[in-house]
């Protein structure tokens, strides 16, 4: 007998119908050999770091295609920033990427200062080089944790959370928030750092690398880890360039690009760290590279304190910078006491002042302008253009997430649907960033 | 591994992978004297080059393979709509300048940029279209990169890429009306339906509000 005829009634079936009646089973794989399935992997699925729909056509196990489907995080925060001053951006644009908030105010307050034409303050560049690096760090721990969870090392997944909450309670102790801090602001930062942080980074300097060593004890040598990342989504360089991969996925190509290096900002240029690079090209090189640099993060962050200059956090020119001398209470930042009874009491035309920065902003000059930085994830681009108002005119914002995502057809393409989760965990895309 | 560059240099600024950058005045040259139709303009430190549609394929080609621009970093539009336009509660009573603007037709403008990590440098090509009609060749065939960025943009502002593989909206969902990041587009004009609502119709048939002048 075979599969495709029917064992009763003698009337003809068309030529597709297939019967399975747990006869001959070989006949009905060899019957539907060129047949494909489509899956829907996600939106809801606990391996697609939020959101992230995966259209996979498959050959039995084997991934012949792969269609991301984004867009379900989408809010419109672009479209919000043109309704809201340049200094309201800042709000907006830290919850795009929401495990490296900081990285996308730097970005935007970069993009900012550039069209403004000015610098924030030596102390402030100190001050965003070591939060942003931490934030760097606390973004690859959350990548491990979620990527080893994925993977299924629960171990992994609570000790990555439990070391960036270390992390993010430095945030909170100077911006009042755990994320999402509106800290880097146009011209420089919100306040100052309090008289313990330097005391906070050297603790968590101290604790960190002990706790990256046992991550490396934990995987490096771990054969499930291994082989379910080595050889599994395979990008060379090349592929990289046409896709605009950048970020550590270029990195553990072989390609030693670093924006903080290739195009310094935040005077990157005075710091001594090495670029990690990995030649493997594939996702087990990519686990090494963040490694790597979460160590070299930290080289940066020791010698950002040790050379913390003193003076001012934002710019002095009265015209741009936020008027009010805000204090870090217990509920949060606000306004400092000294400040109000000035403003109240003294002086009318800080009062004046004051009132017009804060409900109209500053206003910025014309122009256009795109400023990347290294984000997490690769290369964060903001570009902004000004026509002359309170407001910006248009903000783009170039997500590494969302251009590194094109790249996961070609990773996928021959492996299996298991090997799916193990290369969305390798590209770590963050769904707020990609969808903004 | 193929692709991987063997014993590189770390690139710095002025300096990239293989070699040393071309100064943006160099640039600015070269493009020049192979499209002479093309303008250029540095502000910022940055270099734009405002080509048409018709040379815009062959211009980021020779980007790519003159100039060594191996990455399409970023591709995006800005929606410039035709007629006046005066910002209001910018009152000139407070000191600081309107809003205004005028100009006789409408245009959605596309800003490429173009990267190069052989010889470190960065520069923008940027190219109108009409924004009644907008059409643009699309580039994906010179930076596969765009394929996303492209569905970004027709998505965003209606521009449509002839030549693009597949050319769908990609954050809106499938169903919507309208490019929300065109100017013309009303804010807050989409009933938001709530739980008591006598009746709440499905997307595509949601009226948006009258487009405010």
């Amino acid at each position: 007998m075979t599969a495709t005829e029917p064992t009763t009634g003698g009337a003809p079936q068309p030529e597709d119908e297939i019967f399975v009646e747990g006869a001959d089973w070989e006949t009905v794989v060899d019957a539907v050999k060129d047949d494909t399935l489509t899956v829907n992997m996600g939106p809801q699925h606990p391996s697609t770091h939020g959101v992230l729909r995966l259209v996979l056509e498959l050959d039995g196990e084997t991934v012949l295609g792969l269609k991301p489907v984004i867009g379900y995080l989408h809010t419109g925060i672009e479209k919000n920033t043109e309704v809201r001053t340049w200094v309201q951006g800042t709000t907006f644009v830290t919850r795009m990427d929401y495990l490296a908030p900081l990285h996308n105010e730097l970005a935007f307050c970069l993009a900012t200062e550039k069209l403004l034409g000015i610098e924030a303050p030596e102390r402030a560049q100190a001050v965003r080089v070591i939060v942003t690096e931490f934030n760097r760090i606390a973004s690859h721990l959350v990548w491990i944790a979620t990527g080893g969870m994925e993977l299924g090392s629960t171990t992994v997944m609570t000790a990555g959370f439990r070391e960036r909450e270390h992390i993010l309670d430095l945030f909170e102790s100077q911006s009042g928030l755990r994320m999402n801090h509106a800290y880097i602001r146009p011209g420089g930062l919100a306040q100052d750092v309090t008289e313990d942080f330097v005391e906070r980074c050297e603790a968590l300097l101290k604790m960190l690398p002990e706790k990256i060593g046992e991550y490396e004890d934990l995987l490096l040598d771990n054969p499930i880890w291994r082989d379910r990342l080595v050889g599994i989504g395979v990008l060379d360089a090349h592929q990289c360039y046409e896709l605009g991969v950048t970020g550590p996925l270029l990195r553990a190509a072989g390609v030693p690009w670093d924006l903080r290096r290739a195009q310094p900002y935040c005077n990157f240029e005075q710091y001594d760290f090495e670029v990690a690079t990995d030649a493997s090209c594939d996702s087990f090189g990519r686990f090494l590279v963040r490694i790597e640099e979460m160590r070299q993060s930290m080289r940066i962050i020791r010698q950002a304190i040790d050379r913390l200059p003193g003076g001012p956090v934002m710019v002095q020119d009265k015209k741009i910078a936020w008027p009010s001398q805000q204090s870090l209470g217990a509920d949060g930042i606000g306004n400092d006491p000294e400040y109000i009874r000035h403003i109240m009491g003294e002086s009318m035309e800080s009062l004046i002042n004051h009132f017009k920065l804060v409900t109209q902003g500053f206003t910025v000059p014309a122009g256009q302008v795109y400023v990347p930085i290294e984000s997490p994830r690769g290369e964060l681009g903001y570009a902004v253009t000004s026509i002359g108002t309170n407001k910006p005119y248009r903000v783009h914002v170039r997500e590494p997430s969302f251009v590194n995502l094109q790249a996961a057809e070609e990773m996928t393409r021959g492996h299996m649907v298991a090997d799916v989760v193990a290369i969305v965990a390798s590209l770590d895309p963050v769904m707020g960033g990609v969808d903004r | 591994m193929s692709g991987a560059p063997n014993h590189v240099e770390v690139p710095r600024p002025g300096h990239g992978l293989a070699g040393e950058s071309l100064s943006l005045e160099d640039i600015e040259r070269r493009v020049q004297e192979r499209f002479p139709s093309v303008a250029a303009e540095i502000a910022h430190g940055e270099l734009t080059l405002h080509a048409t549609a018709e040379v815009l394929v062959d211009l980021l080609t020779f980007c790519r393979d003159d100039l060594a621009c191996e990455m399409l970093a970023d591709l995006s539009g800005v929606h410039w709509p035709a007629g006046e336009h005066v910002i209001e509660r910018q009152s000139s009573t407070t000191g600081w300048p309107e809003y205004r603007m005028d100009r006789e037709q409408g245009v959605v403008e596309v800003l490429y940029e173009l990267r190069s990590l052989s010889r470190n440098h960065l520069f923008r090509v940027s190219v109108g279209t009409d924004d009644t009609d907008p059409q643009l060749p699309s580039v994906t065939g010179v930076y596969r990169t765009a394929n996303f960025h492209e569905r970004e943009v027709y998505d965003f502002f209606g521009v449509e890429f002839d030549g693009h593989p597949d050319l769908t909206r990609i954050l809106m969902p499938d169903d919507w009306v309208g490019h929300p990041h065109r100017k013309d587009y009303p804010l807050g004009g989409v009933d938001i339906p709530y739980k008591n609502d006598k009746f709440i119709p499905p997307p595509d048939e949601r009226e948006l509000r009258e487009v405010i002048e």
